[in-house]
């Protein structure tokens, strides 16, 4: 299989080289090109991708500097004048996590295997945990230790990458079977859900089982498993729908969802309306940076989960699509260093930990813009949270060590 | 087993790579071009009326000139003084300001601090400040450094400088200064121009955001109005009502309009019992004022409010009257056009007519009847059979016919908030006989006085019906010219050969009929008496008149019509000869010489002429007795001296021909003291004058009628003059039947 795969990437060289049509201009580069792949050569297995780096950092930066401005407001009125309040604690874990970040990198991916049943344990016993911790805003979500406080489910969804990844990449050729391929991975899902649930955290379940059903359609589950959950997902929506008028709760943030301007509704949609009158305001061009109005008391805390509202309103239709095609390079990125790991665990652990981010992305921003009923995901890179954060920065860590062993260009 | 990726595996992976980033992004740009680009505005302006405060500045009002550029009406900047609490920060500052302004603007200080505490970034503390208060504001900013937390805000205020001059045309404005009544209510857009607006950015506190964010949008300025009225004209005007209201005890106030005949301009247009727009609320009758303020407190407002609208009520527009005789120029103009009357028809009174058949006889003024006249005469005696008779001729149909082409049954649309509709026997013009008989001489029907002097101006200009209009132009901010309002000319009713008829028929009547009060030698008065009882709206055991006067001057080529009418005068006289006729002749009098009109005298009057006083001082007596005979001139000499050392009156003053002037040879003067004229006849008159040694000028009337009597003297009884001073003495016809 591995001869198989270099003779594939020599095809691929050869091909390459008969691009040039100029004769004259193939000669005179034949001998740098040779030079270069000899550099690359050297350079594969221990170079981390520059492309991936360069993105990361650029989409921090930028999420920094928007977390300021949108922060600041808040921090000014709320946090005895001082504007600075938010971002002060932000950058020295952003600090934290670069550095954590080029730590990692460097660290083999491998070491992962050993912790893949341990970090699931620590994800229960954490889960458990939060269930006694005191509510914040109705919610067991936290975990306070001192003034240091993270959310479990941030534990939780890498344990669930870097668990699936383990057992997948050990049962690959087993996958197609019920007993490999289906009830360990449900043994693991089952709890997290119910866990996620008793929080409740409905957004974190909604990532942890995309991110379960997109590993295990690469590792290769027969696609019949996920005709037969849409099916059920389908008809309980059905019943729920049809049958049921005893959900109000649900009913009340469907109508607050559908209907966000009306007044009738028995939840409260202040939030989703503030956000979208930002994102309205913002029009094209935006109304620059720094010049935010809905960021001053209107939207509530907008340096949290509504902070896309204010980049739309500072930065305008074109601002945002840009820092959209930013986290879309960096999701390509990442699924291509993956997909050229150097084995399955790789890939797998790749793939995990790069559509965790684009997940998260793609949710927020339709929480945002009111596509979808408002639930609590943060933007990564730009949501206020510093253990977030700096976790975020780790886990880009790891995809940066998957790179150094991948077979790709990484300029 | 190896380690390395499956295809299927990378396959599947391209699939999770294409749904994230081919599907999912691309999602979220469309909601995005969706909530932006397409929603983006509605969402902006939701945003916006959280967000904004929008503050109003006030556009300065465009100001109002007479014909001749005087201002009217003008706006001065005032200031609003705004506290900005949200500003305030510190209480030493609060302390500062509040204590300041408590200074200042006398308001009392813990209130100050009270609104000093509010969330708010605007809390009017004062408005309407005057620029002195603003400056000592400003001196209090500068002096303790106070850039924000206090701030003044540019308003204006509407001064009349003339104060109850032209009131009832002008208006008044309010607390907005937004035009309540008259020129400054029907031109409100065009006065008012756009106001501006001050946006300030708020947080969801309401408080201001600490950065500064504000825009100012500068307020547009109003235009102005160039008006027809001239001042000159209106002030003669508005002095001779307030004289006629005093001397006739008039109850329930008069009016004048004057309007040039040929384009409609209104020249003058008085309402006296005014009231000053400067203070428009305040009840300017102060008999009145004590009336309302000793009622009950219950019944108080009502009773303000009623006078209130008394007296901005404009008499010449709103109100409606029953023209009387000086409608019968209307009729005489209608058998005119229809043919059915001539100059030398023969109308025989008796003082009485049964006009038809079974109708109750109704009497003519004069109870002897006046015999037999002809059509001229019969105007002249406003002989009441003789235009019944005349109207009978009409018929029902003509008359109303007439009536409506003379523009009484329409609102003549003159630009003037509260034009009332004329009240006729009914809407389609039907009456009874005996209506048609009453209304031939101007009774038992209301038009308002501008329908009256409208259709007087349409026998005056040759028979065409203008618009009468108030606005001649509409100015910019900087005087140009933006709009001119042209004469229109809306139809014409009679034929210009009736309209000269009537014309010299009422000529006639100002030199030897009814209206010779009216008259004014040299000028060509044309005019026509009324006097019409208010029947049903007099007083319980009384009876009320409105006396009028309408005429036209020059008769050849009249320029200037005007109409004079005085409600419920209740003195000795309340004939419209003897109370509007003198009224309208003192106005004419400084009028139509300001209006450049030269004066022709007829033979009669030429001999009445006054002469030009020569410069006689210094001459020797005899040199000066000579030059005074030249003139037709007498002399008296007083002292013993050769030469003239002075002379009564001066030189260059008129006296009329054989007058006399006294000449000093020395330095001994005589002083007299001046005798009542007042009710004397031309020749007691002369005898008392040269009694004492004065010269009179006479003025007013045609001297050698029989009945003429002094009304007015210009110097009063018994002030010490020099001998030989002028004095000028105003004779009336005192003839009561002269209706």
């Amino acid at each position: 299989m591995k001869a198989k795969r270099v003779k594939k990437v020599l095809n691929e060289n050869n091909s390459s080289n008969h691009l040039g049509d100029n004769k004259a201009l193939m000669v005179k580069q034949k001998g740098k090109q040779s030079l270069f792949k000899k550099l690359q050569l050297l350079s594969i297995r221990s170079d981390m991708d520059v492309p991936f780096l360069f993105l990361v950092i650029t989409i921090l930066v930028i999420g920094l500097i928007m977390m300021f401005s949108a922060s600041y407001p808040n921090a000014f009125y709320l946090h005895n004048h001082d504007s600075f309040y938010f971002i002060k604690n932000q950058l020295v874990f952003a600090f934290l996590g670069v550095a954590a970040m080029f730590a990692v990198s460097y660290i083999d991916y491998h070491i992962f295997h050993k912790f893949a049943v341990p970090i699931l344990g620590v994800s229960f016993l954490l889960l458990m945990v939060v269930l006694v911790m005191p509510p914040i805003n109705g919610v067991h979500r936290w975990i306070q230790l001192g003034s240091f406080s993270f959310q479990a489910s941030e534990i939780t969804k890498f344990a669930i990458v870097v668990s699936f990844s383990h057992f997948i990449s050990f049962n690959l050729h087993r996958m197609h079977t019920f007993k490999y391929g289906i009830l360990p991975y449900l043994l693991i899902l089952a709890p997290t859900i119910v866990l996620l649930a008793l929080e409740p955290h409905i957004s974190c379940s909604v990532i942890v089982v995309l991110l379960a059903a997109g590993m295990l359609f690469i590792g290769g589950i027969k696609l019949r498993w996920f005709g037969m959950v849409l099916g059920a997902i389908a008809s309980a929506l059905i019943y729920l729908v049809v049958f049921t008028d005893k959900l109000t709760y649900a009913n009340n943030r469907i109508s607050g969802w559908l209907d966000p301007f009306g007044a009738s509704s028995g939840v409260d949609t202040w939030q989703t309306r503030q956000g979208l009158y930002a994102i309205g305001s913002g029009g094209i061009l935006g109304l620059g940076l720094g010049h935010s109005r809905q960021k001053y008391l209107y939207i509530p805390e907008p340096q949290n989960d509504f902070i896309f509202s204010v980049v739309c309103e500072e930065l305008g239709f074109v601002g945002a699509v840009i820092i959209l095609l930013l986290f879309a390079l960096l999701v390509w990125r990442g699924m291509l260093i993956a997909i050229h790991a150097k084995d399955k665990f790789g890939m797998l652990l790749g793939i995990g930990l790069t559509a965790q981010v684009g997940l998260q992305v793609i949710l927020n921003i339709s929480v945002v813009t009111n596509t979808i009923p408002n639930t609590g995901i943060s933007l990564p890179f730009f949501s206020y949270g510093g253990t977030s954060l700096m976790m975020l920065l780790a886990q880009m860590g790891v995809i940066l060590s998957i790179s150094r062993s991948s077979r790709l260009e990484k300029t | 087993m190896s380690k390395g990726v499956t295809i299927r595996m990378q396959r599947r992976s391209m699939i999770v790579l294409i749904i994230l980033v081919f599907i999912g992004f691309p999602l979220l740009a469309f909601r995005l071009i969706n909530l932006q680009i397409i929603q983006g505005e509605f969402l902006q302006k939701k945003a916006s009326e959280q967000q904004l405060t929008d503050t109003k500045i006030n556009s300065k009002r465009g100001t109002i000139f007479d014909r001749n550029m005087k201002p009217l009406a003008q706006s001065a900047s005032v200031w609003t003084v705004v506290l900005e609490p949200s500003y305030i920060d510190s209480d030493e500052k609060r302390e500062l300001i509040c204590s300041g302004m408590h200074e200042i603007l006398d308001i009392d200080k813990n209130k100050l601090i009270e609104l000093s505490k509010k969330r708010s970034c605007y809390t009017i503390i004062k408005k309407k400040v005057e620029s002195d208060i603003k400056d000592k504001i400003i001196e209090f900013k500068t002096k303790n450094k106070i850039t924000s937390g206090l701030r003044l805000i540019e308003d204006y205020k509407r001064y009349y400088p003339f104060k109850n001059f032209a009131a009832a045309v002008l208006g008044f404005t309010g607390a907005d200064s937004q035009g309540l009544a008259g020129v400054e209510a029907y031109y409100e857009k065009t006065l008012k121009g756009e106001p501006g607006r001050i946006l300030t950015a708020r947080n969801a506190l309401g408080t201001e955001m600490p950065f500064e964010y504000e825009q100012l949008v500068n307020p547009t300025p109003g235009c102005s109005l160039k008006l027809c009225i001239d001042e000159c004209i209106q002030r003669f005007m508005e002095k001779t009502l307030e004289e006629g209201i005093k001397t006739h005890k008039v109850k329930n106030r008069a009016t004048a309009i004057a309007m040039d005949v040929n384009t409609g301009e209104i020249l003058g247009m008085a309402v006296k019992g005014d009231f000053d727009p400067n203070e428009p609320f305040k009840i300017a009758n102060p008999e009145e004022e004590q009336r309302i303020s000793a009622l009950p407190e219950e019944e108080r407002a009502k009773a303000k409010n009623e006078a209130l609208s008394y007296q901005w009520r404009n008499k010449a527009i709103s109100d409606t009257y029953y023209p009387g005789s000086v409608f019968k120029m209307v009729t005489a103009s209608m058998g005119l056009e229809l043919d059915v009357v001539n100059e030398r028809s023969n109308f025989n009174c008796t003082g009485s007519i049964k006009p038809y058949e079974g109708a109750r006889p109704i009497g003519c003024h004069k109870r002897s009847g006046h015999g037999s006249q002809n059509f001229v005469e019969a105007l002249c005696h406003s002989c009441n059979p003789a235009f019944i008779t005349l109207g009978q001729r009409i018929g029902v149909e003509n008359f109303f016919k007439f009536y409506k082409s003379f523009g009484f049954h329409n609102k003549t649309g003159i630009d003037l908030p509260g034009e009332s509709s004329d009240l006729f026997f009914s809407a389609d013009g039907s009456m009874a006989l005996i209506d048609l008989c009453v209304a031939s001489m101007g009774q038992n029907f209301g038009v308002t006085p501008i329908q009256m002097i409208t259709a007087a101006a349409a026998i005056a200009n040759g028979g065409n019906i203008v618009q009468p209009h108030i606005v001649k132009e509409i100015l910019d901010e900087n005087g140009n010219i933006i709009k001119r309002i042209d004469p229109i000319i809306k139809r014409q009713v009679i034929s210009e050969k009736t309209a000269k008829r009537v014309t010299s028929m009422l000529y006639e009547n100002a030199v030897h009929g009814a209206a010779k009060n009216a008259y004014i030698p040299g000028y060509r008065v044309a005019g026509k008496t009324g006097t019409s009882e208010k029947i049903g709206l007099s007083a319980p055991g009384q009876k009320d008149y409105i006396s009028s006067f309408c005429g036209f001057a020059p008769a050849d080529d009249p320029k200037i019509a005007m109409l004079v009418f005085f409600d419920t005068p209740k003195g000795e006289q309340y004939y419209g000869s003897a109370v509007a006729a003198p009224a309208f002749a003192a106005a004419m009098q400084d009028i139509l010489p300001y209006m450049g009109i030269e004066k022709v005298y007829n033979e009669e009057e030429l001999e009445k002429i006054d002469t030009v006083v020569p410069d006689l001082v210094g001459k020797n007596i005899s040199e000066a007795k000579n030059a005074a005979a030249s003139l037709s001139l007498n002399t008296t000499i007083i002292g013993n001296g050769n030469a003239v050392t002075s002379q009564t009156p001066d030189a260059s003053s008129h006296i009329p021909k054989g007058g006399t002037i006294i000449l000093h040879t020395d330095s001994s003067s005589s002083n007299i003291k001046v005798p009542k004229f007042i009710g004397l006849s031309v020749s007691e008159v002369n005898s008392t004058a040269s009694a004492v040694g004065l010269n009179t000028k006479l003025s007013g009337l045609k001297l050698e009628e029989p009945d003429v009597k002094v009304s007015s003297q210009s110097i009063p009884e018994g002030t010490e003059v020099p001998v030989g001073t002028v004095i000028t003495l105003n004779f009336v016809h005192n003839d009561s039947s002269g209706e």
